[in-house]
This record gives C-alpha cells, sequence and structure tokens, in this order.
C-alpha cells in the first residue's frame, strides 16, 4: 500500500518538477518578449501590411515568393495566428487556398524566436526544443531556432507553389 | 506661449500613446501566457510525469524510435500524420503534434535522439498543420463557397506532398547542427 502511495504521488511530483522548470525557465522570457513585440505592432499599426496584401495579388511569376513567403511571413507576425489568414482577402478566389496553405504552416516555425505569433500551440516548438536543450545545450537550440525559421519559408513557399496548381486543376474539373 | 503650450502638447500625446501601447501590450501578453500557455504547461507537465515515473516512455520510445531516429522513418511520420482522412482530425488546437513533440522531447533529452534529428522532427509531426481550419481560415480570407469546395481537399491532396519534402529539406538542412 505505502509503495504504491510512494509512487503514485511520484508522478505528479515528477510532473510538479516539470511545471516549476517550465514556468521559471520559459514563461518570464516569453511574457517580456511578447510584450516587446505587441507594442512594436500595436505602434506601427497592423492595418499597414494591408498595403502589402494588395501588393501581393498581382498575378505573374515574380510575385509568387512575394504571395508566399513574405506576405505569409509579415501577417503571421503581425497578425499572428488566426488574424493572419484575413490576408487572403486581397488574392484572387483561385489564390486563396494556396495562401491558406502557405500562412497556416507558418505559425510554428518562427515560435522558437517569436512566440507571441502562437503562444497556445508553444509546445510543437518546445516539446523537441526543451529535450534538445537538455541534452545539448543553449546553443544548440539557438541554432535549432533559427534553422526552423528559415527551413519554414522554404517549406511555405513549396506548400504556396504545388497548392496553387491542385487548386488550378481541380479548378477546372470541378467547371468540366 | 502659445507655441511652448502646443509642444508640450504633442509630447504628453505622444508619450502617452508609447506607455498606453506598452501596458496594453503587456496586459495581452499576460492573457495569453493565463489563458494558453500556462494551462498546456500544466497539462504537458502531467503527461510527461506519467511517461517518467511509469514507465509508458520507454514502451513509447521502443516503438516511436525506429521511426524518429532516421529520415526515412520521420518521411514516413510525416505520411501517415498527412494522409487526407487524418489530417483534418489530428489538428484541432495541435495538440496532438505538441503531446508527440513532448515525447520526442524525452527522447532527445536522453540522448536516445542525435540532435541531427530535431530538426526534420519537428516538421514531421506537423504535416498537419491548420487541416482541421481550412473552412474558417478560407472564410477569414472572404473565400467565395466554391472557393473552399476545392480549396479544402487541395490543400489536404498538397500536405501528402509537401510533409514529406518539407521532412526532406529539413533533413538537408541539418548538416552542421
Amino acid at each position: 500500500m505505502v509503495q504504491a502511495a510512494i509512487w503514485f504521488i511520484g508522478i505528479f511530483q515528477k510532473g510538479g518538477e516539470v511545471f516549476t522548470s517550465l514556468v521559471t525557465g520559459i514563461i518570464p522570457l516569453v511574457i517580456v518578449l511578447m510584450t516587446a513585440v505587441n507594442a512594436l505592432i500595436a505602434l506601427i499599426g497592423p492595418e499597414r501590411v494591408d498595403a502589402l496584401g494588395k501588393f501581393a495579388a498581382k498575378p505573374g511569376v515574380l510575385y509568387i515568393p512575394l504571395r508566399y513567403v513574405v506576405l505569409p511571413f509579415v501577417s503571421v507576425f503581425v497578425l499572428c495566428n488566426p488574424m493572419a489568414y484575413t490576408m487572403g482577402r486581397f488574392l484572387p478566389e483561385k489564390l486563396k487556398p494556396a495562401f491558406y496553405d502557405s500562412a497556416v504552416s507558418f505559425v510554428h516555425p518562427p515560435l522558437g524566436i517569436f512566440p507571441h505569433v502562437n503562444p497556445g500551440e508553444l509546445f510543437v516548438w518546445m516539446g523537441i526544443a526543451q529535450g534538445v536543450e537538455q541534452a545539448y545545450g543553449h546553443e544548440a537550440v539557438a541554432a535549432l531556432a533559427v534553422r526552423y525559421l528559415l527551413v519554414g519559408l522554404v517549406v511555405i513557399l513549396i506548400r504556396g507553389i504545388v497548392t496553387e496548381r491542385i487548386t488550378a486543376i481541380m479548378w477546372k474539373k470541378e467547371a468540366a | 506661449m502659445k507655441g511652448i503650450t502646443k509642444f508640450l502638447e504633442k509630447i504628453g500625446r505622444g508619450v502617452g500613446k508609447v506607455v498606453g501601447a506598452l501596458y496594453q501590450a503587456g496586459r495581452d501578453s499576460i492573457d495569453q501566457v493565463i489563458k494558453n500557455i500556462l494551462p498546456f504547461m500544466a497539462f504537458i507537465s502531467f503527461v510527461i510525469g506519467l511517461i517518467l515515473v511509469t514507465g509508458v516512455g520507454d514502451l513509447l520510445a521502443k516503438a516511436l524510435q525506429p521511426l524518429a531516429n532516421n529520415p526515412i522513418g520521420l518521411v514516413i511520420m510525416s505520411l501517415i500524420i498527412g494522409l487526407p482522412v487524418l489530417s483534418p482530425l489530428l489538428g484541432p488546437g495541435a495538440v496532438i503534434a505538441q503531446i508527440i513533440g513532448t515525447l520526442l522531447g524525452t527522447l532527445f533529452a536522453n540522448k536516445t535522439l542525435p540532435v541531427a534529428t530535431a530538426l526534420p522532427a519537428l516538421f514531421a509531426i506537423n504535416p498537419q498543420v491548420g487541416c482541421d481550419f481550412i473552412p474558417v481560415g478560407l472564410a477569414l480570407g472572404e473565400a467565395e463557397p466554391e472557393t473552399v469546395e476545392v480549396g479544402v481537399p487541395a490543400v489536404l491532396f498538397s500536405r501528402l506532398i509537401t510533409g514529406p519534402i518539407a521532412v526532406i529539406i529539413a533533413w538537408l538542412a541539418s548538416f552542421g547542427l
């Protein structure tokens, strides 16, 4: 009985330890960083992103990186999840699914550096990151955070292009 | 005199605006921490405690390890999670991705997994991102119903292709980590 009780309470002791280390290790930094970025966004004014949205809607190959890298990056950074998807309203109907795919795929890659974009889903990044930090140290995590962000940019470009193609093909089938 | 008063008023307003924005920003971040981050940390702490103490972690580790310790396994993982049937179900709140991520985190913590697989793993656990949210996300972008009709399957199928591609790019990008 006593053994069982000790084992049972051990689960929550361990959990408590983990909780304490998460709260003291992560929360203070996240709060200060989020405050700074939120203030910056409020002072710049989120409505200024609209101009970029209109610009990215133009047709042409040159605008593809603008539409699926720059626009998702800026909308996610400034408007955050889920308001970033409202920027799709400036694009023609056929490009909206591709833009959504691109934007929604970018709500996690910046989390290592800019947790304000999606604090509710921090652990998509943090789960792996804290394990890496424990075993391989702070520098490995920093390198990982930067690469996660950069690879994220490449991935959203590819997602935008692929989804744009698939949407176009399905659109034709639907019309036929 | 009038000039000075106007000048002072201008400064006062400017400072007020900045301080107001900073204060509001602080309030927003505390709100976010209390409403979103802390509850999830509580939940994750419990899961980690359970995993570490009961030994479930070892079982899960044995199950996940063959998939997670090499790029091919991670590509397979992204294919499974990205299946158009599964991805909308696994999406909500990114809860599944966060739990698998935390599980893998415990494997990184005890060095069962090499640090080189961390970046591809981050993409392998997440090919379903936003798949539950496509109609809402498109509606936020003021899309017509016909666009939603085409857009939902288009994004779901696209993930089958781009999910594994993302893992491969991430794997190529982790040399030197």
